[in-house]
């Protein structure tokens, strides 16, 4: 037979969360977005629509990037997910972040982090991305404030300092 | 709150399906792209789930030794939009994959998890029918295949039947044609408003399926002769404006059912055109 979890409630499962293993209590419904916010505080991933139309809640499970509101978190055992708390040193993100506010890619800065995880997927892959490749990139994350030309071009700027960088070490 | 009550988490197809015949009101889920939206929703509240996740069988993509591509149910988008495999003119379903959503939602959804919903709009089941796949329901009594163009059955209903399962999609034998999906949509990401995919085998033999335009793909074979026989805009115009008649389309938030009907014609040209010069073979 195969195994149940067959808890009504809540019931305690372990995830691997930016390189810790943390005990979570869980009820077989709740998304990892729940989890990671109402239970962990971890509040960078947003709600937004929760419906993974909006992107706001964008995370990565196993190296790819994934909507945390449509990921069971009973689903996430055994996975290493990281949220934009844990990846925020790495030199990518360091230097997005920098770009986002050199341009002022923000507004009310909801879908801003959603978007600098998108934004770092696509520099993991691509170190040198056209302005195609980065609306193609972005085309999950919705920003209902500043439109997207600010936000574009500082993936560009942030892309053009991370080469520099590189050069130069 | 929720009438969740258990999480299933079986290792092969036999005893999956042994689960859900035990329990009529559980519902199989993949990559829940789109059953955890319909549980955030309220729009489903099953008694229990039945992860899709461990069974081996039906992940990733295949050549079986007939020659025909198998492409498992718990297949990512992703991974189907990769396929590096020569898939002639079934490549249609592989260009369809690749404009689905974007790339995290195509990093999550499957394909059985996107045929067994059959919304009009999705990508996948004009591609299937227009590259003439098969897909494989698995149930008690074992395995039926079933021809794409009777899968999909009318709005959001498919031939599975309680207690079956989606476990792969089989293509054709490629034959060195080629095959591609235009899609016609409001933003990016977006569910078409209207699309049509196209194989087109090496004889010139043409198979075309219109998406968004009617509760499942629409595909007809008279079209298909004229296209097969005749590509002058003339002719494809005659082809387009069969669709266009047979078209059973609604009106809704992403365009009016006469708007999209005029969509037809006009993505048909594009698309024989495209898949002409994918052939190298310009008339």
């Amino acid at each position: 037979m195969s195994p149940a979890d067959t808890a009504n409630g809540a019931s305690s499962i372990v995830l691997r969360i930016n390189g810790e293993e943390m005990v979570v209590r869980a009820a077989l419904h709740d998304t990892l977005l729940t989890v990671v916010r109402d239970q962990l505080q971890q509040t960078a991933a947003k709600r937004g629509c929760n419906q993974g139309v909006c992107g706001a809640c964008t995370v990565e499970i196993d190296g790819r990037t994934a909507r945390a509101c449509l990921t069971l978190a009973h689903a996430c055992v055994g996975a290493e997910i990281r949220t934009l708390e844990g990846v925020q040193d790495e030199p990518a993100v360091a230097a997005l972040q920098d770009a986002f506010t050199a341009e002022q890619a923000f507004q009310c800065g909801f879908c801003t982090p959603g978007m600098l995880m998108s934004a770092r997927s696509l520099l993991e892959h691509n170190r040198c991305p056209d302005e195609s490749q980065i609306r193609t990139a972005l085309s999950g994350n919705l920003c209902r404030c500043t439109g997207y030309v600010k936000i574009v071009a500082a993936v560009r700027s942030a892309a053009d300092a991370l080469r520099q960088e590189e050069a130069a070490s | 709150m929720t009438t969740l009550q258990g999480l299933h988490r079986p290792r092969s197809v036999e005893e999956a399906i042994a689960l859900l015949q035990r329990d009529p009101e559980a519902k199989p889920i993949s990559g829940g792209a789109t059953l955890v939206a319909m549980l955030n929703a309220r729009v489903i509240e099953p008694q229990a789930l039945v992860s899709l996740a461990q069974i081996d069988e039906i992940r990733g993509i295949s050549c079986l030794s007939d020659g025909r591509i198998r492409i498992g149910a718990f297949t990512r988008h992703r991974e189907t939009a990769e396929c590096g495999l020569a898939l002639g003119e079934a490549s249609v379903v592989r260009h369809a994959a690749s404009q689905i959503a974007n790339a995290t939602v195509r990093n999550m959804g499957t394909i059985g998890g996107s045929i067994s919903f059959a919304d009009p709009g999705l990508d996948y089941p004009p591609a299937l029918v227009a590259a003439d796949a098969s897909i494989e329901i698995a149930s008690a009594s074992g395995r039926r295949l079933v021809p794409a163009h009777e899968f999909f059955v009318d709005w959001y209903t498919t031939a599975v039947e309680p207690g079956e399962l989606v476990t792969a999609v089989l293509l054709p034998k490629p034959e060195g044609g080629h095959g591609l999906y235009v899609k016609h949509c409001r933003v990016a990401g977006d569910y078409a408003t209207a699309s049509i995919a196209i194989a087109m085998q090496r004889s010139g033999h043409v198979r075309a399926a219109v998406g968004g335009c009617g509760p499942t793909p629409l595909h007809d074979a008279q079209a298909d002769e004229i296209l097969s026989a005749d590509r002058s805009d003339a002719a494809v115009a005659r082809a387009g404006e069969l669709l266009e008649q047979k078209a059973d389309p609604l009106d809704d938030v992403r365009g009016s059912a006469p708007y999209r009907r005029r969509l037809i014609p006009r993505l048909l040209l594009r698309a024989v055109r495209e898949v002409e010069l994918a052939r190298g073979n310009v008339e």
